[in-house]
C-alpha cells in the first residue's frame, strides 16, 4: 500500500491561516512595532521609552512616531527628552537581513528635561547590574562615589576630637627603646672599663713612687722600675683614651636618641591634630566641599552615555554577544557577526532635529541640530558619529570615534540663558538660586583617559538663608551668610583629569576665598585652642615615659664620663709625680 | 482539563488511527521541534507547515509539542550552552558570518544561543526519537492496542466532539 506524502486537503486551511496571519499583521503591526520599540528602547537606555503613536508604512519605507517620551535614567520625575514627531525614512532591503538602516530622520518639537508624573528610571530601580544599561549605571555610580568630598564640618561651629589611643603614639615606644639602649650602653662601658684593669697598674705605680721617694740616684734598679711604671701608665692612658672615644660616640648616640624623642613627639602632635575634625580653611578645599557633589553629577551622566555608546557601538569586527530578547523561555544571547563591506546591524545615516528651549515662555527659542552616522558597527560605516546643534544661546557638538581600537568620545556644549534650579549648598546654611546661567561642559574620553570640564556662570544669583540645619542661626551661619549674601555673581568650575578609574577632581568658585577668609577669621582661635588641647593630651601621655628615660640617659652618660675623667686624672697625676721624682734624682742626666 | 482531555484524545486517536507507526512517529518528531525550540521563530512556521501539509500524524505532532514543551524549558540552560559553544567557535565563525549577512536567514534568529542550541539538539534527537516512537507504536498495536480500543473509557473519551476536530487531520 502506497502512502501519500502530501496532505493536499490541508492546503486550504493553511492558506486561510496565512491570510488570517496577514490580516492580524495588517491590524496589529503598528501596535507590535510600537511595543517592541518601547521595549527595546527601554532596555537599551535604562529608562522608560514611551510612544503614543507609531505607524509603519512599509510600501513607502516610512515610520512615523508621535509623542515620544524618554525618561531620564538618573532622575526619577524628569524626562530626558520628548519629541512631538519623528519621521524616519527606512531602507527596506536590509530588513531582510534583520538590519535597520535609516536614511534620514526628521525630528520636530524636541524638549529636554521636562517633568513627568511617574518614575521613568528602569535600570536604577530594577537592580543595578541587570542588562547592559544596568551594568553601566552601576559602574558609573561606583565611579562617581569615589569623589565623596567631606562637607564643611566646622561650619557647625563645633570641633570634635576623636579619642587618642596611646598605642598609636610613636614617642612612647621610642622612649622605651632609648631607655633600653642607655642601660645597654652603661653595661658595655662598665665591661670595657673593667677590662682595662687600671687598679693594679695604678697600685703598682703608687708603690714605685713611694720607693722612688726614698731612693738615691745610684739606685739603678729602682730608677729602672720607675721608668717601667711610667711606661705602663702611658699605655693605660692610651687604653683609657680609646675607651673615652667609645664613650663619646655612645653619648652622642644617646643624645641623638633624645633628639629623636623630640621628633617623635612632633609626629605625635601631627597625628593628634589629624584626629581633630577641622575644616580645611584653604580656598580650594572650600570650593570642593561646596560644589564638588553637584559638579560630579553632569560628569557621571555624560560618562554613562559615553560608556553606553561604547557598549552598543564597539570598535572592530569581532562577533559580539548581547542579551537576547526577553521571553517566557530563557533569553540566551544574540551574537552578531559583522562582515567587512556589509551593512551594519543598525545605521542612522542622518537625523535632523529641531527643538525648543524655554517652551513655556512667551518667546520660545527654536534650535536645530544634525546627527550623522549613528551605527552599531562603526568599523563598517567607516566614519565617526557626529552631532552638532546651534541656536541663539547654544553651541553643542559631540563626536564618537569608535573606528579604531582606542575609542575617543568627545562632547562639548555651551548653553546660555538656562534657568537652573535653586539648590542647597552642601555644608553651609545657604540655598543658591543661580537664575539664568551660562553652562559649559567639555568632555573627552580617550581610551581610558578622561579630561572634562564643567562650568556655571551667572551674574544674577540669589541667596536664601536656609532656616533648617543645626547651625543655621549660629555665629558661623551668620558669618557665612554675611560673606556670600552680597556676592551677586557665581562662577564655578570643575575639572576632571587623569585615568578614568581614578581621575583628579579640582573645583573652584568665586565663593571659595570669601568663605575661607571668614572661616579662618572666626575659627582660627578655636582651631588653635583645639590643637593646644591635643598637644597637652599628647604631652600628658608621653611625659611619664620620656622624663625618666631622659634622666636615665643623662645619668648614664654623666657617670661614664666622670669615671673616665677620674681615672685619667689619677693616671696623669701618678705619671707626673713619677717623672718629676725621676728628673730630681737624675738632675737632668739621661739614663741609657 | 480541556487540554488534558485533548491530549489524551490525541494520543489514543493517533495510536488507533489508520496511520502507520512511521506517520505517527514523524508527527511526534515534528511536534518535538515545536516543544523544544522557542515557539515564535521562523523555523517553527516551516515545521508547522510541514506538520499540516505532510501526510504525518497531526495529532502526533500536537502530542509531541505538548510532551516536549516542559523539556524545552528544563533544558534551556543546556541549549544556551550548546548555542554559545557553536556560535563562538572560531572554526565556525566564517559560516555564521556568511549566514548572518545573507537575506532572510537572520530572521530565523539562528544567532540566538537558545534558538540554535535547541534546534541542533532537536535535530540530533529527531532520529532516535523517530525510531523509538515507531517501535513503541508497533509494539503497542501488537499487544494491548485492541484491548484498549474495546474498553469503555476509550469509547467515552473518543465520543467527545473535540475529537472530530482532529479527525480532519487524521492520516
Amino acid at each position: 500500500m502506497s502512502v501519500k506524502v502530501f496532505r493536499w486537503r490541508a492546503v486550504g486551511p493553511l492558506l486561510v491561516l496565512f491570510v488570517i496571519g496577514c490580516l492580524l499583521w495588517w491590524l496589529f503591526a503598528d501596535t507590535i512595532a510600537r511595543r517592541e520599540s518601547q521595549k527595546v528602547g527601554t532596555q537599551m537606555l535604562g529608562a522608560k521609552v514611551e510612544i503614543q503613536y507609531l505607524h509603519l508604512d512599509l510600501a513607502k519605507g516610512d515610520v512615523t512616531i508621535r509623542g515620544l517620551t524618554i525618561g531620564s535614567p538618573h532622575e526619577p520625575f524628569k524626562n530626558l527628552l520628548q519629541a512631538d514627531e519623528l519621521v524616519a525614512d527606512l531602507d527596506m532591503l536590509p530588513l531582510t537581513e534583520k538590519k535597520i538602516v535609516i536614511d534620514r530622520i526628521v525630528a520636530n518639537g524636541l524638549r529636554f528635561g521636562t517633568p513627568r508624573q511617574t518614575d521613568g528610571r528602569v535600570a536604577a530601580k530594577s537592580g543595578e547590574g541587570v542588562g547592559i544599561a544596568g551594568r553601566v549605571l552601576a559602574e558609573t555610580r561606583e565611579w562617581a562615589s569615589q569623589f565623596q568630598v567631606p562637607a564643611l564640618q566646622l561650619a557647625t561651629g563645633k570641633i570634635s576630637i576623636d579619642s587618642l589611643d596611646p598605642r598609636r603614639l610613636s614617642t612612647i615606644p621610642a622612649a622605651a627603646a632609648l631607655g633600653a639602649r642607655a642601660d645597654s650602653s652603661q653595661r658595655a662601658w662598665k665591661t670595657a672599663f673593667d677590662t682595662l684593669r687600671l687598679g693594679p697598674t695604678l697600685d703598682s705605680a703608687s708603690a714605685t713612687l713611694e720607693k722612688l721617694r726614698r731612693a738615691r740616684a745610684t739606685d739603678l734598679s729602682t730608677l729602672n722600675e720607675a721608668r717601667q711604671a711610667v711606661d705602663r701608665l702611658k699605655r693605660a692612658r692610651g687604653r683609657i683614651t680609646t675607651l673615652e672615644r667609645g664613650v663619646k660616640t655612645g653619648v652622642a648616640d644617646l643624645q641623638a636618641g633624645l633628639a629623636g624623642l623630640d621628633s617623635a613627639r612632633r609626629r605625635d602632635y601631627a597625628f593628634a591634630r589629624s584626629l581633630l575634625k577641622l575644616p580645611s580653611l584653604d580656598a580650594p578645599a572650600v570650593g570642593a566641599a561646596l560644589f564638588a557633589p553637584g559638579a560630579i553629577k553632569p560628569f557621571e551622566q555624560v560618562l554613562y552615555y559615553a560608556q553606553l555608546a561604547r557598549r552598543y557601538m564597539p570598535p572592530g569586527l569581532l562577533p559580539r554577544a548581547t542579551t537576547g530578547p526577553s521571553r517566557v523561555r530563557r533569553a540566551g544571547e544574540d551574537v552578531r557577526f559583522p562582515k567587512e563591506r556589509a551593512l551594519p546591524g543598525f545605521l542612522l545615516r542622518s537625523a535632523e532635529v529641531s527643538f525648543l528651549l524655554h517652551p513655556t515662555s512667551a518667546q520660545p527659542q527654536r534650535y536645530a541640530g544634525r546627527l550623522t552616522g549613528l551605527t552599531s558597527d562603526p568599523a563598517l560605516y567607516g566614519r565617526p558619529t557626529a552631532f552638532a546643534a546651534t541656536g541663539p544661546q547654544l553651541v553643542a557638538g559631540a563626536m564618537l570615534n569608535h573606528l579604531r581600537g582606542t575609542p575617543v568620545d568627545t562632547a562639548g556644549a555651551t548653553v546660555g540663558g538656562i534657568t537652573l534650579p535653586a539648590f542647597q549648598v552642601p555644608g553651609v546654611p545657604l540655598r543658591l538660586d543661580p537664575g539664568a546661567a551660562t553652562t559649559q561642559l567639555g568632555f573627552n574620553l580617550n581610551g581610558d583617559t578622561i579630561r572634562a570640564r564643567f562650568a556655571i556662570r551667572s551674574s544674577n544669583v540669589r541667596w536664601t538663608r536656609d532656616s533648617g540645619g543645626g547651625f543655621a542661626h549660629s555665629t558661623i551661619g551668620d558669618l557665612i551668610w554675611r560673606a556670600v549674601s552680597g556676592i551677586p555673581n557665581l562662577d564655578v568650575e570643575a575639572r576632571l583629569s587623569g585615568a578614568l578609574q581614578h581621575p583628579d577632581l579640582a573645583v573652584r568658585s568665586n565663593l571659595d576665598q570669601a568663605i575661607a577668609a571668614r572661616l579662618r577669621a572666626v575659627l582660627g582661635e578655636q582651631v588653635a585652642a583645639a590643637e593646644k588641647q591635643m598637644r597637652d593630651r599628647v604631652d600628658a601621655l608621653v611625659n611619664d615615659k620620656v622624663g625618666p628615660v631622659r634622666a636615665r640617659v643623662n645619668e648614664v652618660q654623666t657617670q661614664a664620663q666622670a669615671q673616665v675623667a677620674q681615672q685619667r686624672a689619677r693616671i696623669d697625676e701618678l705619671q707626673k709625680s713619677l717623672e718629676q721624682r725621676l728628673r730630681r734624682l737624675l738632675g737632668g742626666v739621661r739614663l741609657p | 482539563m480541556f487540554t488534558l482531555i485533548k491530549l489524551i484524545q490525541s494520543l489514543f486517536g493517533a495510536l488507533h488511527s489508520e496511520g502507520t507507526p512511521g506517520q505517527l512517529a514523524a508527527g511526534i518528531v515534528l511536534g518535538s521541534f515545536l516543544g523544544l525550540t522557542p515557539l515564535i521563530n521562523l523555523h517553527n512556521a516551516v515545521i508547522f507547515a510541514a506538520l499540516v501539509l505532510l501526510n504525518v500524524s497531526f495529532a502526533g505532532g500536537l502530542l509531541g509539542w505538548a510532551v516536549f514543551l516542559p523539556f524545552g524549558f528544563l533544558l534551556d540552560p543546556l541549549f544556551d550552552w550548546i548555542g554559545h559553544s557553536l556560535l563562538l567557535a572560531p572554526s565556525l565563525r566564517g559560516l555564521w558570518t556568511s549566514l548572518y549577512n545573507t537575506p532572510v536567514v537572520p530572521l530565523t534568529n539562528f544567532n540566538n544561543t537558545v534558538v540554535l542550541g535547541s534546534l541542533v539538539f532537536a535535530l540530533l534527537f529527531a532520529v532516535p526519537l523517530f525510531f523509538a516512537t515507531r517501535l513503541a507504536v508497533i509494539r503497542y498495536r501488537a499487544t494491548i492496542g485492541e484491548r484498549v480500543r474495546q474498553s469503555k473509557w476509550y469509547r467515552a473519551v473518543m465520543a467527545s466532539k473535540v475529537y472530530n476536530v482532529y479527525k480532519m487531520f487524521q492520516p
